[in-house]
């Protein structure tokens, strides 16, 4: 069976999946047996048969199980936020559909990502001006300031289209520098370090982080951003020592952070003590984790759970974004979340899997760049929504309401399918190459 | 680098690993914990989605049952009593404000449906809850009957059956309607009487002359007395220096023990409770049942222990150093619920055997299927057969010649004790009556107190006493479904 046809394969079932939780959702609601929005359903399958039309036509050696895989994040996402408010679900199918351009966009104009090697430093100014300009320019909601307003009521999220952007210049910038930091010429502190020349944009991204933490009010992006440096400098040098201080740095200055701005204070506390003000500081939280209690071990099912107040409003606050996590655990259980939280292994799975197979460094460090940054920002949430980590406003991949979030992840498995097409393509050529023997 | 790509995959993945079981300690280990916060709104929220369970009492009558309704589409359930008042304390109520109490919260596992691995496999099978009935042993007529006596008065009636321990009636005086908790749970609260106390369980009354019922028991238990032995009566009897004089400060010269229960002599009667001392006393009033919770299927905080009671503690039966005198009279902090006082006069009634009284018959789903059923148990045995027909044969010259004439049943043998319990002001008292009937073969066991009264046990509690006896000796089975 060909890749493709192993893809469709798994599409159809994956499609059905958000389908059968739009319609079950609905019957919830209505509380009799119901199609749902079959429209957007449709309209969403389209978009992944069209993307997967597109890949047989410009890609058909690409990965065929991230395709499937997005396709299920997306359908469950799609079926959660029509469960929590019908008109929220209906914006994200158009969402879906541009993201579905972007990524249809990236498969047919850019059929080989090397290109992007070499406008490295545009790309990476380009990464720092979009943070800039937010922090500038942006708007503050729910005291993050993440949005910049487009007019018309919209807001975009440059964050998010920084993040791919940095992800592709320190996969550039790394590749031209792995030598030099990999190999330690001096020796300070008891420890084997390379030139302090090499080693200065780590500290510059280390303060720029913490920069971040202040001006934007937002632990989750500082978090994202920073962990997935450290994760690519390890990938290109292959030393656990820089991670290891580069977190200590992180945690050191978090800390000092901590204990000086008095903002960011309320906020730890109230992770760290969210009992002590179930009204107030920790309301959020304390409602989520009554959501995760109610859901128990199975839930009661798509649009079953009293996550929405006969009012219509969620429960929880940031419910359709910040905690659509909650929902899932809440409607479907410890186990559907499980289910969620496995999808997100499988994607990483596919996406390392890729970058192990990519044939030169800048691939390599690409495909890992972009999937340790999905993967990481899934991890922050969630750990945000179990409390293991202080509560960010970081989305969750694919599921989150957001068109800005939408549209870069799409973008991001669209790269991935380019480098994984190109890989076993030059495989195939090199194989067709070789002499008769 | 492919060395490096596995071992961040595995550091990501190990991540995850920590969010499962993170995630599985909120959703299955603190899951219990935080449903039973006070603040959860979901707790408040699915209450209104479970389609509680009827209790429907002995004549199938539908005390308490779940009515539907529709809000914008959902299904929901509020709780309606038909009967408004009717056992108000002893049905109880169940709102996400005020708590639940009595039957309500007694038996919420049967009627919210959450007994069993039943409960387990309906939300695997994403079926909506729906409780079981609670049938009682509670007969509406009988009920009925004690709380129109008590209408207007503050008091208590308490109807069990001797043989099986089947509580036929628990009226308590003042009541409330249970469908105006939700509502207006405030004013209820601030009315006279406090209407929501269950005084026949959960009131503590001096027991007066009730209790030379336990004190004849003790007597001829100890074999040093029997129904005819003699006393002569001065009309004052003293204890460490203190006088202790018969009712009105009557004299009644020689005369036996059953002259002594039918007159209600103070004298002898402390005379025996001072010859029998604390100790075996307070043996007789351990095998009663005093000095420890009355074992009664009602909340155990709606249940108050009988006993003697010092700084609001209860003490132990059988100390030595006690004026055991005075407390064979009824008197020295002896505190008693009209419960406490049924059960005597039921054991008595039951050949000296104590059976433990029940409200719940047994549970029921709609289906049909019995989830629980309560059969009659025997708690101890308080006395020998002898002892206790000589007991009631005592009882029954109470009635027939002494102070209980008027709980009388024309046709009938009627077993009984009076009692007047002084308060501290001398005009009022609280009246008690015990009893049983018909004495040869009893079916219907009773305590009445009647609060704050001019009048005597004799005058006030017996007339009811005898009334509910006769409704309880009538009642016939109900056939058919029940209904409100």
């Amino acid at each position: 069976m060909s890749l493709r046809s192993r893809e469709l394969g798994f599409l159809v079932p994956a499609l059905l999946l958000g389908m059968l939780g739009l319609a079950a959702g609905a019957s919830a609601r209505a509380d009799e047996l119901q199609a749902g929005p079959w429209q957007t359903a449709l309209g969403v399958a389209m978009v992944f048969v069209v993307m997967h039309a597109v890949l047989r036509l410009r890609a058909p050696l690409s990965d065929p199980y991230l395709v499937p895989i997005l396709a299920a994040l997306t359908g469950i996402g799609l079926a959660m936020l029509y469960r929590i408010d019908p008109g929220l679900a209906g914006d994200q199918a158009i969402w879906v559909t541009l993201g579905g351009i972007a990524f249809c966009a990236v498969i047919v104009f850019m059929p080989d990502h090397r290109v992007l090697e070499r406008y490295r430093y545009v790309i990476g100014l380009t990464a720092v001006l979009l943070l800039v300009a937010t922090m500038v320019f942006g708007t503050e909601v729910n005291g993050s300031r993440l949005w910049i307003s487009i007019g018309g009521g919209q807001r975009v999220q440059l964050g998010e289209l920084a993040k791919v952007l940095m992800v592709i210049f320190l996969a550039g910038y790394l590749r031209e520098k792995r030598e030099v930091l990999a190999i330690p010429t001096q020796r300070r502190f008891g420890l084997n370090l390379p030139a302090l020349r090499h080693l200065a944009p780590i500290l510059v991204f280390w303060g720029a982080a913490l920069a971040a933490v202040v001006v934007l009010n937002d632990f989750g992006t500082a978090l994202l951003f920073f962990g997935v440096f450290l994760a690519m400098l390890y990938l290109a040098t292959g030393r656990a020592l820089y991670v290891g201080l580069g977190i200590g740095l992180f945690v050191a200055g978090s800390l000092f952070i901590w204990a000086t701005v008095p903002r960011i204070g309320v906020r730890v506390d109230s992770w760290l003590h969210p009992f002590d003000d179930v009204q107030g500081t920790g309301y959020q939280m304390v409602q989520s984790l009554y959501a995760l209690a109610d859901g128990g071990v199975v839930g009661p099912g798509f649009g079953r759970a009293l996550l929405v107040t006969e009012g219509g409003n969620p429960r929880i606050p940031a419910l359709e974004t910040d905690f659509i996590f909650s929902a899932v655990s809440n409607d479907l259980g410890y186990v559907g979340a499980i289910g969620v939280m496995l999808l997100y292994v499988l994607l990483m799975a596919r996406g390392f899997a890729i970058a192990t197979a990519a044939r030169d460094g800048f691939s390599k460090l690409l495909a890992g760049g972009l999937t340790a940054v999905v993967g990481l920002q899934a991890f922050i949430i969630i750990g945000g929504v179990v409390r293991l980590v202080p509560l960010t406003g970081v989305t969750l991949p694919f599921m989150s309401y957001g068109g800005s979030s939408v549209v870069v992840n799409f973008g991001i498995a669209a790269l991935l399918l380019v480098i994984s097409n190109r890989s076993r393509q030059g495989l195939v050529e090199a194989v067709r190459g070789a002499p008769a023997t | 680098m492919n060395r490096s790509i596995r071992a961040l995959y595995l550091t990501l993945a190990v991540g995850f690993a920590v969010l499962v079981v993170m995630l599985g300690y909120w959703q299955v280990v603190a899951a219990g914990e935080l449903d039973e916060r006070a603040d959860n709104p979901y707790r408040l929220e699915q209450q209104r989605l479970v389609d509680r369970g009827r209790i429907i009492s002995a004549d199938k009558i539908i005390l308490a049952e779940s009515v539907m309704y529709r809000e914008k589409g959902k299904k929901y359930y509020r709780r309606y009593y038909p009967q408004g008042s009717l056992a108000a304390q002893v049905v109880g109520y169940a709102t996400p404000q005020q708590g639940a109490t009595g039957l309500e919260q007694q038996y919420n596992r049967y009627l919210a449906g959450s007994y069993g691995t039943g409960a387990i496999l309906d939300r695997l099978r994403q079926e909506t809850k729906d409780g079981a009935d609670i049938r009682l042993t509670l007969d509406t007529r009988v009920q009925k009957t004690a709380e129109a006596l008590l209408s207007g008065r503050r008091g208590a009636v308490v109807a069990i059956e001797p043989k099986t321990g089947k509580v036929l009636a628990l009226a308590s005086s003042p009541a409330f309607d249970l469908n105006e908790v939700s509502s207006d749970f405030a004013s209820i609260r601030k009315q006279d009487g406090a209407p929501l106390l269950n005084r026949s369980t959960g009131g503590l009354y001096p027991p007066g002359s009730t209790f030379k019922v336990v004190t004849a028991t003790a007597a001829l238990d100890n074999g040093k007395w029997s129904a005819s032995s003699t006393f002569d009566d001065k009309g004052v009897y003293v204890v460490d220096g203190k006088p202790i004089y018969n009712s009105g400060k009557a004299k009644y010269g020689l005369h036996n023990l059953t002259d002594a229960l039918t007159f209600s002599i103070n004298t002898t009667f402390a005379q025996i409770g001072d010859q029998l001392g604390g100790r075996k006393l307070g043996r007789e009033m351990n095998r009663f049942g005093f000095a420890r919770p009355t074992e009664i299927d009602l909340p155990s905080g709606e249940v108050a222990v009988s006993g003697r009671y010092r700084a609001g503690k209860i003490l132990p039966n059988d100390q030595r150093d006690e004026d055991s005198a005075r407390i064979a009279i009824g008197q020295e902090n002896l505190q008693v619920t009209p419960l406490q006082m049924a059960m005597v006069a039921g054991a008595v009634a039951n050949g000296g055997r104590m059976m433990r009284p029940y409200l719940m018959r047994r549970a029921i789903t709609r289906d049909g299927v019995v989830v629980k059923q309560q059969r009659p148990e025997e708690i101890d045995s308080v006395a020998s057969a002898y002892v206790a027909s000589e007991v009631g044969r005592m009882m029954q010259s109470v009635v027939s010649e002494g102070t209980g004439t008027e709980a009388g049943l024309s046709g009938l043998s009627v077993a009984g004790k009076t009692g007047t319990a002084e308060t501290g002001d001398p005009e009022r008292n609280q009246a008690w009556f015990i009893g049983y009937a018909p004495a040869e073969d009893p079916q219907v066991a009773v305590a009445v107190v009647i609060e704050d009264t001019s009048g005597t046990g004799g005058t006030e509690a017996a007339p009811v006493a005898g009334e509910v006896m006769r409704t309880a000796l009538s009642i016939d089975p109900v056939p058919g479904e029940p209904t409100t």
